[in-house]
């Protein structure tokens, strides 16, 4: 069973024809060739590191079919700054140490994007309540909570992004 | 010459040089590998956790659209050597069981491989392996570690005396005399001795599994042999096995370790026999083959840890004052057959490491390991050490209960304190300041008033209570301990190449899957030659083009690997001195008259000599006429660095908690460690590798614990089962440092990636055993569940007369 489908990523039409039973998260890593979202606990809907934004809501897109994201507009952490522009939320995450092996890191971004643009003015306990839906290993969170919390602020007008309390940034 | 840190690259919280990446999904993990006409691999695994297989029917599988081809265990071991071979075996004497990567007539735990399906694509592979028919005949199950060691009890291996595969004594010797002189010795001080605490200590199964799973891509050519790309800490031994297994010339397979790798812990450290079969078959079938493994496949297979029990007995004087140990453990290592550890590695290094960072004269420490129907142990972070850890910092507490001691001052009073100081085990410890870290940790938790303030809380009926522990973590291993206990080398080497632009690249035979090593090695290089860090790249993982080291494990990285750099750079700067003295016709000076900063090797002794470095590369690189008398041209110099003995890196930590008496419900209120690390490359880098070892610690304590049911079916294969500390469940981790340069290391670090989960269960334990102290409780086993904890408040309740 196929059918054909049209599924805007990042701001590109990708017109495929795809099994029925294909998870989004697989359609946008072998279709789209997109592999910047991963796969951690095989479509359980656990660890979070598949999160993506359909019509600018998190969702995981293994728990979701590529046939349901049709006509819809998918962003993936390829579409949510650049190499040479990343976003105040990106940019945090690099200051503050937020990621370590960066596998959990795309999903926690997507979600945290969203987070931001619906609390603006969030509480460390919120943040944490915020993040249950994306596990990271390496971590420990603190630097995620942190990384968070200061993008939070820069929208606040603190500019740049704050440096992390006790530490020396540079560059 | 030039100090290392004069440039100030050294104690600086750069930003991540994996960064830039990472952030934008352009990361290059395993599954991000792409090539084409490629097969993918499913595997069909047991149902059963102790079976004779029948008839495996793979027919119908393979006329199923898309299949390409099938493989069994018995097949396979026609076609292939067996697992045991020696670069995958310790040096010492065990039980070495010969096994073949796909089960042969019988399976021995839940979720052994017995066939592998290959298809065109994922979805494939994974009908068709669905569709896999076997026969069972199912045989007694052995789950229980210690009625497995009993006499008489049903065997796991049938051609086996018994289920032991290892056993040993870690005191007195290896002579049994002497070990029975020392077990007499022992027992005479337990004999005069004022206090003897006598407790059980049991750790559950649990482990440190990474967000990324396991996994392997297989290429074959016939022009250059195997490559391979595969989820490892240790892409030369990886390399060395499958030459062996699959009888290829070391010359015609390479392996790499991907450039970004979701995690490891430890976890990726084995030789798994997943990607030999995935090698074979490439080779078989002249295509190349995937295997990503799945959540579920991970859980039931790997990140299986701690099992361990401890019989402790702790005898003391009235001043609080350890005189002697005893420990009887036991290892339950499932089926004890996975090249490099075999299961039984971890909980002998735990025994090792029982005694660390306490001044413990005298101990009998023993440790027994059986095998079992479950899947073998493979490491976690604190390998071994988790367990054992945990029973001491325990002990020590319910001792200084028993004595009216507050436990932070006996555990301050046992503390080592003159280095170098070797353990009863035979741990190095090198050098340091513990009292000094444990004073810091006590302060930082304003220990002196707190107890009055606990007692304050009780009486408006909140039981709120601090913790303690600590560990002296192995900071890198030395060949004196790895080889004997891996078969491997423990040098750290990198080749460091210096380009005619005086670019700088270093090569490194590590694998590193999180730890920083771009950003923080860059930064070392760029420290020594007075040059900026975006200068320097470093390359790893790749067996094709790095030296020969033994993996990112065991904390190595900035101890060995940083070592080898610095004795790298060294190198070379003395030779581009020997240029400039040649070059301007400074006779008479030495390499220690020139400085590397800013860019440039200035002359100490007259400033206006100096070179552009980028220059002075090109002149030795490219403008290979005029060479120094003796000298070679180019800039390109590999060291090894080797510590006589293993470093060690001291961590004190302590949890307060908060409890609810009516549910066993406890919140940690607030967790800090001090740490020794020594000299600090990247300040940030480390609070973040405190900061998650720390976390995995309490997940572990609080809530992981893979369960087996009484057919040893495993019930725990999935995060909803097998659950993992989120961001709500844990508080921030606060990382304190007491630092004393470590004398063996050039730079005077000491690395801190091993060790942190270690003593976090018993800060745990002990600070809600502290706030539950007038129920008298003390824990002896975890995780941590409310309702263990709820019913040791009503056990304490009813001894109280309720
Ligand atoms: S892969 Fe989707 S939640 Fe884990
Ligand atoms: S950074 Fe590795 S899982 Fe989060």
């Amino acid at each position: 069973m196929e059918k054909t489908i049209t599924v805007t990523v990042n701001g590109t039409a990708y017109t495929r024809t795809v099994p029925l039973r294909l998870l989004l998260v697989d359609f946008i890593r072998d279709d789209c060739g997109l592999t910047g979202t991963h796969i951690g606990c095989t479509y359980e809907g656990r660890c979070g590191a598949c999160t993506v934004q359909i019509g600018g809501r998190a969702h995981k897109s293994c728990m979701k079919l590529a046939v349901q994201a049709d006509g819809k507009e998918v962003t993936t952490i390829e579409g949510l700054g650049s190499r040479d522009n990343l976003n105040r939320l990106q940019q945090a995450f690099s200051r503050y140490h937020a990621l370590q092996c960066g596998f959990c890191t795309s999903g926690i971004l997507m979600n945290a994007a969203e987070f931001l643009k619906e609390n603006i003015n969030p509480s460390e306990a919120e943040v944490r309540r915020a993040l249950v839906g994306n596990l990271c290993r390496c971590t420990g969170y603190s630097h995620i909570v942190e990384a968070i919390l200061a993008a939070s602020a820069v929208r606040h007008g603190v500019k740049p992004v704050p440096p992390p309390a006790g530490t020396e940034p540079d560059r | 010459m030039t100090a290392i840190g004069e440039t100030g690259w050294i104690g600086r919280s750069l930003e991540r040089r994996e960064d830039a990446r990472l952030l934008t999904g352009r990361g290059e993990y395993l599954a991000d590998v792409r090539v084409p006409d490629c097969l993918h691999l499913c595997f069909v695994r047991s149902d059963h956790a102790h079976a004779k297989i029948g008839e495996i029917r793979l027919a119908a599988a393979l006329e199923m659209p898309g299949v390409v081809g099938a493989i069994t265990g018995a097949e396979l071991s026609t076609e292939m050597q067996g697992q045991k071979i020696p670069v995958l075996i310790p040096a010492f004497a065990a039980n070495y069981r010969q096994y073949w990567p796909l089960a042969v007539d019988e399976v021995y735990w839940h979720g052994e491989p017995l066939a592998a399906i290959v298809a065109d694509d994922k979805y494939a592979a994974e009908d068709a392996a669905a569709a896999a028919e076997v026969d069972y005949e199912p045989l007694p199950v052995v789950t229980d570690p210690e009625a497995a060691l009993r006499d008489g009890a049903p065997r796991v291996y049938d051609d086996w005396d018994n289920n032991e595969i290892f056993a040993t004594s870690y005191t007195g010797g290896f002579d049994p005399d002497q070990i029975a002189k020392n077990d007499a010795e022992v027992e005479a001080l337990f004999a005069k001795a004022d206090v003897v605490l006598k407790q059980r200590f049991h750790t559950q199964r649990c482990g440190v599994c990474p967000i990324e799973t396991r996994g392997a891509l297989a290429i074959w050519s016939e022009a250059d042999g195997l490559t391979v790309h595969l989820t490892t800490q240790r892409p030369h031994i990886e390399r060395l096995a499958l030459a062996d297994l699959l009888e290829l010339s070391t010359a015609e397979v390479r392996v790499i370790a991907p450039r970004d790798q979701g995690g490891g812990f430890g976890v990726k450290a084995p030789f798994y026999r997943e990607h030999v079969v995935v090698c074979h078959l490439a080779r078989k079938l002249g295509r190349p083959v995937r295997w990503v493994e799945t959540r579920e496949e991970h859980l039931m297979t790997v990140s299986q840890e701690r099992d361990q029990i401890h019989d402790l007995e702790i005898a003391a004087n009235k001043e609080g004052r350890i005189l002697a140990l005893r420990n009887r453990g036991i290892g339950d290592v499932g089926d004890g057959r996975q090249g490099v550890y075999w299961g039984f590695v971890m909980p002998s290094l735990g025994s090792v490491m029982l005694p660390n960072a306490y001044d413990i004269g005298h101990a009998d420490i023993k440790l027994r390991c059986a095998v079992t129907n479950k899947t073998c142990l493979s490491p976690s972070r604190s390998f071994g050490a988790l367990p054992t850890r945990f029973a001491l910092e325990r002990g020590l507490d319910m001792l200084a209960r028993r004595l009216g001691m507050e436990t932070a001052a006996l555990k301050r009073k046992n503390l080592v304190t003159e280095f170098p100081f070797t353990s009863v085990t035979g741990v190095h410890h090198d050098s340091g300041d513990y009292v000094r870290a444990w004073d810091a940790l006590l302060e930082r938790f304003d220990f002196a008033g707190f107890r009055a303030w606990q007692n304050e809380a009780r009486t408006s009926g909140r039981y709120i209570g601090i913790g303690f522990a600590c560990g002296a973590e192995f900071s890198g291993i030395p060949s004196d301990v790895l080889v004997p206990l891996e078969n491997q080398p423990g040098y750290g080497v990198v080749t460091m190449r210096i380009d005619p632009r005086g670019k700088v690249a270093i090569f490194e035979g590590d694998a590193p899957q999180g730890q920083s090593h771009e950003t923080t090695m860059a930064q070392v290089a760029a420290d020594a030659f007075g040059i900026h860090p975006d200068d320097v790249s470093v390359r790893h993982g790749d067996t094709g083009t790095t030296p020969l080291s033994s993996g990112t494990i065991g904390a190595r990285g900035a101890s060995y690997t940083v070592a080898a750099i610095a004795e790298a750079a060294s190198a070379l700067k003395a030779k581009m001195a020997r240029y400039m003295i040649h070059d301007h016709g400074l006779e008479g000076a030495s390499a220690d008259d020139f400085s590397f900063r800013d860019g440039a090797i200035i002359y100490e002794k007259d400033d206006n000599v100096r070179r552009d470095f980028a220059a002075l590369a090109d002149r030795i690189v490219m403008g290979s006429i005029n060479v120094p008398p003796g000298e070679d041209p180019g800039l390109e110099h590999t060291a090894y660095f080797e510590a006589p003995k293993p470093m060690i890196c001291f961590t004190a930590q302590a949890a307060k908690v908060e409890v609810d008496i009516e549910t066993g419900q406890f919140t940690i209120l607030d967790y800090a460690t001090c740490e020794d690390v020594g000299t600090v490359i990247n300040p940030i880098v480390v609070e973040g590798q405190v900061q998650g070892g720390v976390v995995q610690g309490m997940s572990n304590a609080m809530f992981e614990e893979f369960l087996y049911d009484e057919y040893g079916q495993q019930l725990t294969a999935d995060f909803e089962n097998y659950r993992l500390a989120s961001a709500a469940d844990v508080p921030t981790v606060t990382v304190g440092h007491s630092p004393t340069p470590c004398p063996d290391h050039p730079m005077g670090v000491r690395a801190v990636g091993e060790g942190r989960p270690g003593p976090v269960p018993g800060a745990l334990a002990n600070a809600i055993c502290d706030a539950l102290a007038p129920f008298g409780v003390e824990i002896t086993t975890l995780p941590l569940k409310p309702e263990m904890i709820l019913a040791l408040i009503e056990a304490g309740r009813a001894g109280n007369g309720g």
